[in-house]
């Protein structure tokens, strides 16, 4: 109970460690691949013996793993993730005008992480207060089944049928973009594990003998359980966030979303490695910065609960008297 | 209503095994000319004109001798595979997507969830031992490796794996690490709830042995439920991840990452399905055969998981 700073605390280290873990892993299996790193990254079938040796000398591949890790690292915090060697373009620019392929694809991954965690919350949301019946589980777990993939094809065959062609590209990109977040917010039991598991916690707490003796206080029964269930919560809407951002790269490849995902299959299929690694580290910092809020709102909740004027006070003076 | 759960989980194993077992070696190229393109399902008429041809040009059509040439009648067993499951636009009967699409995810599939309940059983067992610093080094892998959106990983693992090793175990055995995390803390939760080392000390007290206690009260009794469940719930992600990976392959037009390009994946059925509902190809039947396979894994995973709750 004393060191309740120990698991937020944790996660915050490893949220530090992991922008930083995702590169270094992906670099050492580039080393650790028989060959040469600068042949993986760009065959010399493909490239030719010249354009190869430029680019060994570019990205610092000649000088071992640990120069172009370090170069890699301090120059993806300034923002510059290198140059795509299969479509030519900056991966990121900052500079006005100039074509990347990052700038297009960041916003559209957002907007789609965006709203299907509004479902997801809506899904929460209901769980919260109990809502449907749990008549209704057996069809929320049915649709809760359902692959992340079958409903990318139903949302890539609605967007076909609504807008065929190329014509109409405003609308279409929009319903796209509605129609993955339908299938990232329902598919892989992201809506139903949510509410069910929202209206799982909370009932479970709601079931504590001191929730019965709060009532008949005459408090609420809402802030009573929401301090004491708020960590696991978060938990689980972290989960389910890093649920979407996994499954973001089938849907947004299924249905068309031209985003970070469907960039990093790009990126790996045509072993284009700046994109690869480039996405890989946005994925990780989106990830990161998850984990971080979460350890941030379990120091919260951990303070609130220790200011509030509750038996957890009494019960440490008597551990440390014990 | 457990001896039910379980003959189902049997039979959708034992046919899945069938038609892995049955699978040809490699992939027929079929033929754009052939007569027996996009053959419906149960159609008779085609059936009755495939077994009474003669000398054959559709030579590539098979099922278990798939790239024999035949010059004689065509074979029966070829006819009747078309008879039951129809033919894509090239004539080759679908059985083939099936029972190929089986080969390819029965067995990683299965390792990568055995693999994940040894895990849920190391999580369990862990936290029965009460050991803080085994515990603080648990939770700082499962906070890693769970942070890690298991998609991206997978994709950067396939690209980085040399071709030779290509294909779906590797991959299988990665998403079974990166779920470790989520059936270890759940095993952990039910050791804890269960009193943890204070239940080990319980049943010491009793005169009962380690392997009595960590095996048969522990994880027999206690973690059962939730091992098989992440077990079968593993098992089911691998196939659907088989069917992601190809399927991304394809609309990428790319090679698979997943099996080798002489080997057809369920996704393909899916594949061709999405055609008759964007194009008004007659292929809905491939769709509704993909969609029956799927349906067939889910019912074994939930089955499998149903049937090793608690009483």
């Amino acid at each position: 109970m004393k060191k309740w700073w120990i698991r937020p605390g944790i996660r915050m280290f490893a949220a530090f460690l992991l922008p930083i873990l995702v590169p270094a892993i992906i670099t050492m299996f580039i080393w650790a691949l028989p060959g040469d790193p600068a042949s993986i990254i760009c065959p010399i079938e493909t490239c030719g013996l010249e354009q190869n040796r430029i680019l060994a000398k570019e990205l610092h591949l000649d000088e071992g793993m640990w120069s172009f890790f370090s170069h890699w690292i301090s120059q993806a915090i300034q923002g510059d993730f290198g140059r795509s060697n299969y479509y030519g373009l900056e991966v990121l620019s900052f500079q006005e005008g100039k074509v990347d392929l990052l700038s297009e694809s960041i916003p559209n991954t957002s907007l789609l992480i965006l709203f299907s965690l509004m479902i997801v919350s809506i899904a929460s949301m209901l769980g919260s207060l109990n809502m449907p019946s749990k008549k209704w589980d057996p069809v929320i777990v049915m649709i809760g089944v359902i692959p992340v993939i079958v409903l990318a094809l139903i949302s890539g065959a609605v967007v076909e049928i609504a807008y065929p062609g190329a014509e109409f590209p405003n609308p279409k990109d929009w319903l796209k973009l509605i129609m993955g977040a339908v299938t990232l917010g329902f598919a892989d039991a992201a809506f139903s594990g949510s509410l069910i598991g929202f209206r799982e916690t909370f009932a479970r707490e709601k079931n504590q003998r001191y929730v019965g003796i709060s009532i008949l206080r005459g408090e609420s029964l809402f802030s009573n359980t929401f301090p004491n269930v708020a960590n696991g919560l978060v938990g689980q809407y972290r989960a389910r966030l890093l649920h979407i951002l996994s499954g973001s790269v089938i849907v947004e490849v299924v249905v068309g979303i031209s985003g970070v995902g469907d960039l990093l299959l790009r990126g790996t299929l045509n072993q284009d490695f700046s994109v690869v690694l480039a996405a890989a580290f946005i994925f990780s910092i989106f990830s990161a910065l998850l984990l971080f809020f979460q350890a941030i709102l379990e120091c919260l909740i951990a303070l609130h609960i220790r200011k509030a004027p509750s038996d957890i006070h009494m019960y440490e003076q008597q551990l440390e008297a014990t | 209503m457990k001896r039910l759960l379980f003959a189902v989980v049997l039979l959708c194993f034992s046919s899945l095994l069938f038609a892995s077992l049955k699978a040809p070696e490699r992939s027929t190229p079929g033929s754009v000319l052939s007569p027996y393109s996009y053959v419906q399902p149960f159609h008779a008429e085609s059936y009755e004109k495939c077994m009474s041809a003669g000398t054959t040009t559709t030579k590539s059509m098979g099922f278990g001798n798939a790239s024999q040439e035949s010059s004689s009648k065509m074979d029966p067993e070829i006819c009747s595979s078309m008879y039951w499951m129809g033919t894509n636009r090239s004539g080759v009967p679908l059985v083939e997507y099936a029972s190929q699409g089986a080969k390819i995810v029965l067995f990683p599939s299965i390792f990568a969830g055995l693999l994940t309940c040894l895990f849920a059983i190391a999580g369990g067992l862990l936290r029965c031992m009460n050991i803080p610093f085994v515990d603080s080094v648990t939770q700082v892998f499962s906070e890693i490796v769970g942070a890690l959106p298991r998609m991206v990983v997978i994709v950067i693992c396939a690209l980085l794996l040399p071709r030779e090793l290509r294909g779906l175990l590797p991959l299988a055995i990665l998403w079974s690490i990166l779920s470790a995390p989520t059936a270890m803390d759940e095993a952990g939760a039910v050791a804890m709830r269960l009193g943890g080392a204070r239940f080990v000390e319980a049943l010491r007290a009793h005169g009962f042995g380690a392997f009595r206690i960590y095996l048969y009260h522990i994880v027999a009794l206690n973690l059962r439920p939730v091992v098989v469940r992440q077990g079968a719930e593993v098992m089911m992600q691998v196939v659907f991840l088989e069917l992601s990976l190809s399927y991304l392959a394809i609309v990428a037009e790319s090679g698979s990452l997943t099996h080798s390009d002489d080997v057809r994946s369920w996704a393909e059925l899916l594949h061709m399905g999405y055609a008759a509902v964007v194009v008004n190809e007659p292929s809905m039947h491939a769709l509704m055969i993909g969609l029956s396979l799927i349906a067939l894994i889910v019912v074994m995973a939930t089955s499998l998981s149903t049937m090793a709750r608690a009483r």
